[in-house]
């Protein structure tokens, strides 16, 4: 395998870089990719059933209140005598045993809202008033997260949907890749006098833009431009990898074990990002959930599991957490259609090496509810704090706008 | 006026923005006001469009955008018969109706008969954003779309009444789960929140009563239908008012909050004017209360702002991020042209670009619709328009294989634009460039640039390949320079 000197030197960027106005070649020059620690965000997008994913088995209101939709203490993964993970999570499970995964309980926020996109909007901006700001909580983090040795890509969003919330609102530091967009500019036939020229033309043109820092609309159209010129190049090769890895393992590149792929080949080419963050939908599970939901589920084991067992072989899982969140759980008894209906309070995952490994805080009661939903006891900011803290040594007052208490699901280094 | 200087919105007179702008000498109707207009209220204009605007003055052309199509144009249904199948899982899949819907909806946008009743129809799809992913039904959203494109400058009461009950809209939001004994609440809390209220002008006490007076509205067969026997005629209160409350009410107590107009007019504000403000209410006032006492005629507000001194004024100018159909659509009326100077681009190799620049007609991301604005623009949908540019001005092959997918036309003529300008005997860089220029970017087109391009064409000889292509590479140029993705 290559060494980070040795990737950047091959790395067509700096090789040619016609594309490239002399200053961002030239930042691209300087960042020699640190050791700095990684968090991945995965976003499950629809409201996941928190209570069919860590299951308290033991509980005879669980029973009665899910009649089709429970799972028996023999069926799941155990945690300990009164929770287990839904039994496709084998992958999690054997990662609890390693120690690898914490479980955080009864995670939300005051005054829950149960629109999809109102809650979605709290979590991913971290605020939890009714009108949140237009700037994500990672793209706050960005000034902090930037000032390590990485390459200018301190967040980046794998997908094709949409930039998220959380990574919206900073004008730079923020990418978006993926993979069933071939990644590349196509401007004839690679190699040829023809594209070479092109490529000249382009960036001579680019380089005439205003170097106006404000947020107008015409600036920040012309860095996104340079932005997109850059890692352009970068990313070249390592596509080229994932399409022979999935030809292997018969995955899409729209799935999410290709967005984990993609992700761990940048954190092994010490691309530099500090943030990862990636979505996969389909958690609004109102009717015939069983199916839908065991589906979901396994593809963040499969996916989770993969990252892990792949950045082991390079040492780079020991600087790697992925944290998982959902914009609320679902109302604790099932509904007439074999479904969950949208309810509060729910469940995150905290995975690597680097946590204290097992439930953190009691499982919130299912017969103490309000209005048929579970009583949180966890502000997800304080999840969130703890790991700006913690792990990546952010501020986290600049990001939530007050100290939040952090929580103990992280080994001190 | 440098943008920096602009007083924000609440410092402005709303009267005399709102007012009918009239040109001045320094501030002619010409074809950069004239392209503005067009790039708003429909999809960009064609050549001969841009030439007759410019010629008939903001009132006429505004006029001209109103007035029906002088003959009755035919909307022929393009969806017969069920979805497919899958042939993978057997199940029913609707993707391929979807692709002839979209590819009928980018043609009428192309051929622009009714531009801006075309871009209002596609402001409501955003509005009431249905997606074929879930209602798997094409004609369903074909009826849906044709209900949105009938009232697209009509009565927005009428609109809401027929959305109520329109079948994709209830499979969307799963209103057949609606029933007495468990209300579900879908329906009934984005007509609150995305169709007429917005946040924070309704309690979930609200939604939860609303959704009552909505249980039993299902569908059938593809069609609305009451069931009684699910629907709950108990007393309701929604918004203060208390009565056995069926849907209409509700939707008429809706209609009746001043929020109501408010909300619709700032979402116009967004579509039309300026997406990166936020207009007070005082602002937006003289719209919103022209549209409630009209009794929800959409024509009042959107002829108010396309006529008004606002709208032709640096608050709006180049202050939106072009749509993916924008971009798409708009670059094609300019110059997705053959030799004989028609369009000749087929819809169908638009499809595959226009997902990768992350828009689907019929499948817009969720219930509130696409995020646009800045979000249009990541990495990936950038390269994506720099791709599409590149096919274009280069003919458009790579494209049009994607469209032979759908076995629906297997000749499809090259596109060259650069055959119009050839064909008059224009040989001279700098007239050429220029050419181009006037048609996308009249007002806009940075000298250095300019210069930049004309060397760039240089002094290869007029009648060879080598000439054709620097022309070409100067057009693509122009369609990715970072003005050109503002509308």
């Amino acid at each position: 395998m290559l060494s980070r000197r040795e990737f950047l030197k091959r790395s067509s960027l700096i090789a040619t870089a016609p594309l490239i106005p002399g200053f961002i070649e030239r930042t691209a020059r300087a960042a020699e990719p640190g050791k700095d620690p990684i968090l991945v965000v995965l976003e499950m997008t629809g409201g996941n059933d928190g209570l069919n994913t860590v299951i308290p088995y033991r509980d005879d209101a669980y029973h009665s209140l899910r009649p089709t939709l429970r799972f028996q203490g023999n069926q799941v993964v155990k945690v300990n005598d009164e929770l287990g993970l839904h039994p496709i999570m084998q992958q999690l499970g054997q990662l609890l045993q390693q120690s690898k995964l914490a479980i955080v309980q009864g995670v939300g926020y005051p005054n829950p809202d149960r629109s999809h996109f109102e809650s979605m909007d709290r979590w991913q901006a971290a605020e939890v008033t009714a009108k949140v700001s237009g700037t994500g909580w990672l793209a706050k983090s960005v000034p902090d997260l930037g000032k390590g040795k990485g390459g200018g890509v301190p967040v980046m969003h794998i997908g094709s949907e949409k930039l998220p919330l959380a990574c919206r609102g900073t004008s730079q530091g923020v990418f978006t890749i993926n993979q069933e967009q071939p990644f590349e500019l196509k401007l004839g036939l690679p190699g040829s006098e023809e594209e070479a020229t092109r490529k000249r033309l382009l960036a001579d043109v680019a380089a005439t833009g205003s170097d106006d820092k404000t947020d107008a609309l015409l600036p920040f159209v012309q860095r996104r431009y340079l932005q997109t010129y850059t890692s352009v190049e970068k990313l070249k090769t390592i596509l080229k990898d994932m399409t022979k890895e999935q030809a292997r393992t018969g995955f899409g590149p729209g799935s999410l074990y290709a967005k984990f792929d993609l992700i761990g080949r940048l954190i092994e080419q010490g691309f530099g990002t500090r943030v990862f963050y990636t979505a996969i939908d389909g958690f609004d599970t109102h009717g015939n959930q069983a199916q839908t939901h065991q589906n979901l589920l396994q593809q963040i084991d499969q996916a989770v599991g993969y990252l892990f067992q792949r950045l082991q072989r390079t040492g780079d899982d020991a600087r790697t957490l992925v944290m998982t969140f959902s914009e609320f759980g679902r109302r604790v008894a099932e509904n007439g259609s074999k479904g969950t209906d949208h309810g509060s309070g729910s469940c995150m995952f905290v995975v690597g090496p680097g946590v204290k490994a097992g439930p953190v805080g009691h499982h919130p009661s299912l017969t103490d509810l309000t209005d048929g939903d579970l009583k949180h006891h966890t502000d997800f900011r304080r999840v969130y704090a703890t790991l700006l803290e913690n792990w990546l040594k952010v501020d986290s007052k600049m990001v939530l706008g007050e100290k939040f208490e952090t929580m103990n699901f992280i080994k001190k280094a | 006026m440098s943008k920096d200087a602009l007083p924000p919105l609440d410092k402005l007179d709303p009267a005399a923005e709102w007012a009918p702008w009239r040109p001045t000498k320094d501030q002619l109707w010409d074809a950069k006001w004239a392209a503005h207009l067009y790039r708003r209220a429909g999809f960009g204009p064609t050549k001969d469009e841009l030439r007759t605007a410019v010629a008939d003055g903001v009132e006429a052309t505004v006029n001209r955008l109103f007035a029906p199509p002088k003959e009755a144009r035919e909307r022929p249904q393009v969806i017969t018969g069920p979805p497919g199948v899958n042939p993978m899982t057997g199940m029913p899949d609707a993707s391929r109706q979807g692709a002839i819907l979209q590819a009928a909806w980018l043609q009428r946008c192309i051929d622009g008969v009714e531009p801006l009743r075309e871009k209002m129809a596609l402001f409501w799809h955003n509005h009431f954003a249905t997606s074929i992913k879930k209602v798997n039904d094409g004609s369903l959203m074909e009826q849906q779309g044709e209900l949105l494109f009938k009232h697209a400058l009509g009565s927005f009461r009428q609109m809401l009444k027929e959305i109520s009950r329109d079948p994709a809209m209830l499979v969307w939001l799963d209103s057949n789960q609606n029933v007495k004994s468990h209300p579900n609440e879908n329906y009934a809390r984005e007509v609150m929140e995305l169709f007429s209220l917005g946040v924070g002008n309704y309690t979930e006490k609200d939604v939860k009563e609303a959704a009552r007076a909505f249980t039993g509205w299902h569908t059938s067969g593809g069609r609305f239908s009451m069931v009684h026997g699910l629907h709950d005629s108990d007393p309701k209160t929604v918004l203060g008012k208390t009565g056995n409350w069926g849907g209409d009410d509700v939707l008429q107590i809706l209609l009746e909050q001043p929020a109501c107009a408010k909300f619709i007019c700032r979402k116009l504000y967004h579509f039309l004017v300026n997406e990166n403000l936020a207009p007070p209410d005082t602002f937006l006032g003289p719209l919103a209360d022209a549209f409630r006492k009209s009794d929800y005629d959409i024509t009042v507000p959107v002829r108010t702002i396309l006529r008004s001194k606002h709208f032709y004024s640096a608050y709006a100018y180049r202050e939106k991020v072009k749509w993916p159909i924008e971009y798409a659509v708009g670059v094609v009326r300019m110059i997705g042209v053959g030799v004989t100077g028609r369009i000749t681009v087929n819809p169908y190799s638009l499809l595959g670009v226009m997902e990768l620049m992350g828009q689907q007609l019929y499948a817009p991301p969720n219930v509130k619709g696409w995020e646009a604005g800045r979000a249009w623009l990541n990495t990936a949908t950038v390269l994506a328009r720099h791709n599409f540019a590149h096919s274009l001005v280069n003919g458009m092959g790579d494209l049009n294989e994607h469209a032979k997918k759908f076995n629906l036309q297997t000749f499809f003529p090259a596109v060259n634009p650069l055959a119009f300008v050839l064909k008059q005997g224009i040989t001279d860089p700098a007239k050429i460039v220029d050419l181009y220029a006037d048609l996308l970017l009249p007002g806009d087109f940075r000298s250095d640039v300019r210069s930049k391009l004309i060397a760039h064409i240089g002094d290869a000889s007029p009648d060879t390949e080598v000439f054709a292509q620097r022309c070409r590479d100067a057009l693509f140029v122009l369609l990715t320079v970072p003005e050109y993705q503002l509308n």
